[in-house]
């Protein structure tokens, strides 16, 4: 049993320091990093300029003799700081992954190794497990990342004090962007294994990409392309019409940036009161289904994946 | 015969070569369509939310009406059928600029794939030739396409809105339809460029994407989320109870904070694109029955920065010389 684990394992090492090693994808990676950064600064800065806003309207309501309603910052939970991190998943995250999927197919592909390994004493189901170990440890680490930093964050700024509960969410809200990028990743490492052309496989994950982020929200919600990536626009309420109410409950477990952002607010504490998923799937089980649907996709493309071909027709 | 023209006109027959090219493998139909779809679909559900408002406003009226009330105690939706494009446009900033960057990476990436571009220059042709034609055929597809999306999108607008279009709605898209080509040719020229000059194409591929994020999606999405407005749910202003002129006197004493967000804005092309055809179309409500001479001139300065964004990438594809290490394919 040891035996069968260790080419797996190998296969999984070697791929994973492959694609480290690629410029353009420590590039995303970085990029991503850089984002999760400026995301907690974009939340704390935001947050801090609506309270310097009520105060300025508080005075200038006093003096001119009408009530002062309660602090909206009062209302907004410190996890609420980091909401902007899920846009950046969602749009830098998914991307990386993509990316990180096409490589540890395409490298091999490229080098033209593939009947070399194809010629070793181990399945293709054993290959296929390496690459599916590598994309998950490497999707680890991206989310392990942005969850220091979130982590550090807090423990930064002296105003904020999460609460154990609260930082339970956090490591939710990680899990589960760790899960949206993997539907990404297995999609992009089913499609760089089975595609003729190197481009195809790049463009499959990334077309279903742009349709979940951009098309679905726009048939289940009327949620146009730039409210789609503002965590805030992003929830408005559903328009009350037959059709959206169908479309939503009906598309809504297929569009997945909305079960996504949906389990990211209610995580991040940023939904708002009374507002749910209106999908007949859960956000979470929606998300855990479909990245077990990508999984699947994976395995039978790279299982089924030719060890005698060598780099993509074009 | 190939060879008198070649001679004749070289910068033409590699434009029509790539169109024929582009045409014949199908590639720019389904990219083409792909964007028609996210195009048809955002403007269908605006205008069956809009019918969703009207619905509301009726039975509201009605409501009031048999109360004995005067009906205009609610304010009536407004409807501009242009503004049913808003979703449309925002689909061909955010896609329309993804597919330029494929259709300049392909225009580029071919010729190394196919090895042809060693074989191209041993003919009677300069460098900027090349280049300038394969530029012209990428901006001939990308406006054949544009019409075709926005052509379709006219037809429909006209079917749903059942008030019809005037000859000024139609001449505002078609403005629309010139800016968006020369917005969608900057990321065109950035994908060929790229492809064109780096060593690995599909490294060129992923460069264009991450600057497409950084500019189409990442700057516009900070701008709009330092936004004070926008981190309250229904705005912190309205939230306050606090009139439109108060909110102009309160946010003075932000003015170094509105310059660095607007700053954060103006960086990104695709800001400037979406402020000249959200004001050409009333889609900002500002705008929205504004003659289209003052919106012109109040619109230039966007017009300007997306034009000399093209025109600078289209000279840096003419004068950056090709390396002969970058002629085969990687």
């Amino acid at each position: 049993m040891a035996q069968a684990r260790a080419p797996a394992w190998a296969i999984a090492s070697q791929s994973a320091r492959f694609v480290l090693r690629e410029r353009t994808v420590a590039l995303l990676a970085v990029l991503f990093v850089a984002l999760v950064l400026i995301s907690a600064w974009l939340g704390w800065q935001a947050t801090a300029t609506v309270d310097r806003i009520y105060l300025d309207a508080a005075a200038f309501l006093q003096k001119t003799g009408q009530p002062v309603p309660a602090n909206p910052v009062l209302d907004i939970s410190p996890l609420s700081l980091m909401r902007n991190m899920s846009v950046y998943v969602a749009l830098i995250g998914a991307l990386s992954v993509i990316v990180i999927g096409n490589r540890l197919v395409g490298l091999d592909r490229k080098a033209g190794v593939l009947p070399l390994i194809g010629i070793r004493p181990f399945s293709r189901a054993t290959y296929a497990a390496g690459k599916i170990a590598a994309l998950a440890g490497l999707i680890l680490i991206l989310a392990l990342i942005s969850g220091g930093v979130a982590a550090v964050t807090f423990l930064f700024l002296p105003a904020v004090v999460p609460t154990a509960a609260q930082w339970a969410q956090l490591a939710g809200f990680i899990g589960i962007s760790a899960l949206y990028m993997a539907i990404f990743g297995l999609v992009a490492l089913g499609a760089g294994a089975a595609a003729r052309s190197e481009t195809v496989g790049l463009l499959v994950p990334v077309t279903l990409w742009l349709t979940l982020t951009f098309i679905f929200p726009q048939l289940t919600a009327n949620l146009n392309p730039t409210a789609a990536i503002n965590p805030i626009s992003a929830l408005a309420p559903l328009p009350d019409t037959p059709f959206f109410h169908a479309a939503s409950q009906i598309l809504g477990p297929l569009s997945l940036a909305d079960a996504y952002r949906f389990a990211s607010a209610g995580l991040l504490d940023y939904l708002p009161p009374g507002m749910g998923s209106p999908a007949f799937l859960p956000p979470i089980a929606d998300l855990m289904l479909a990245t077990l649907f990508a999984a699947g996709f994976a395995w039978h493309a790279l299982t089924r994946q030719s060890m005698a071909q060598g780099d993509y027709d074009a | 015969m190939p060879d008198a023209v070649l001679t004749a006109s070289p910068l033409r027959t590699i434009a029509a070569k790539d169109i024929r090219d582009a045409l014949r493998d199908r590639f720019i139909v389904i990219v083409t369509a792909f964007l028609g779809l996210a195009a048809t679909v955002a403007l269908m559900t605006g205008a069956i939310a809009l019918r969703g408002d009207v619905a509301t406003y009726e039975a509201a009226k009605a409501t009031l009406l048999a109360i004995g009330k005067a009906a205009d105690a609610i304010k009536a939706p407004e409807f501009y059928p242009l503004r049913l494009l808003r979703g449309a446009i925002e689909q061909i900033e955010i896609i329309g600029a993804a597919i330029a960057i494929l259709i300049g990476y392909r225009s580029a990436a071919s010729e190394r794939g196919r090895q042809t571009l060693a074989l191209i220059f041993t003919r009677p042709l300069s460098r900027w030739q090349f280049v300038a034609g394969k530029a012209l055929a990428g901006l001939g597809l990308l406006a054949g396409g544009l019409a075709l999306v926005l052509g379709g999108l006219t037809l429909v607008l006209q079917l749903m809105s059942g008030i019809g279009l005037t000859a000024d709605d139609l001449l505002r898209i078609t403005i629309v339809w010139a800016v968006a080509t020369a917005y969608t040719a900057c990321f065109f020229l950035l994908g060929f460029l790229l492809t064109l000059h780096m060593r690995q194409p599909s490294h060129a591929l992923l460069v264009a994407f991450a600057v497409w994020l950084l500019l189409v999606l990442i700057a516009p999405q900070i701008g709009d989320t330092l936004d004070p407005d926008n981190q309250v749910a229904g705005g912190v202003f309205r939230q306050l109870n606090i009139a439109k002129s108060d909110q102009v006197q309160i946010m003075k004493g932000f003015a170094t904070y509105e310059t660095l967000r607007d700053g954060i804005e103006q960086a990104s092309v695709t800001k400037h694109f979406e402020r000249f055809t959200f004001a050409v179309l009333g889609i900002k409500a500002t705008y929205a029955g504004m003659p289209l001479g003052p919106i012109l001139t109040e619109m230039l300065g966007n017009l300007v920065w997306i034009f000399l964004t093209a025109l600078g990438l289209g000279a840096l594809a003419l004068a950056v010389p090709i390396n002969p290490d970058r002629l085969a394919k990687a």
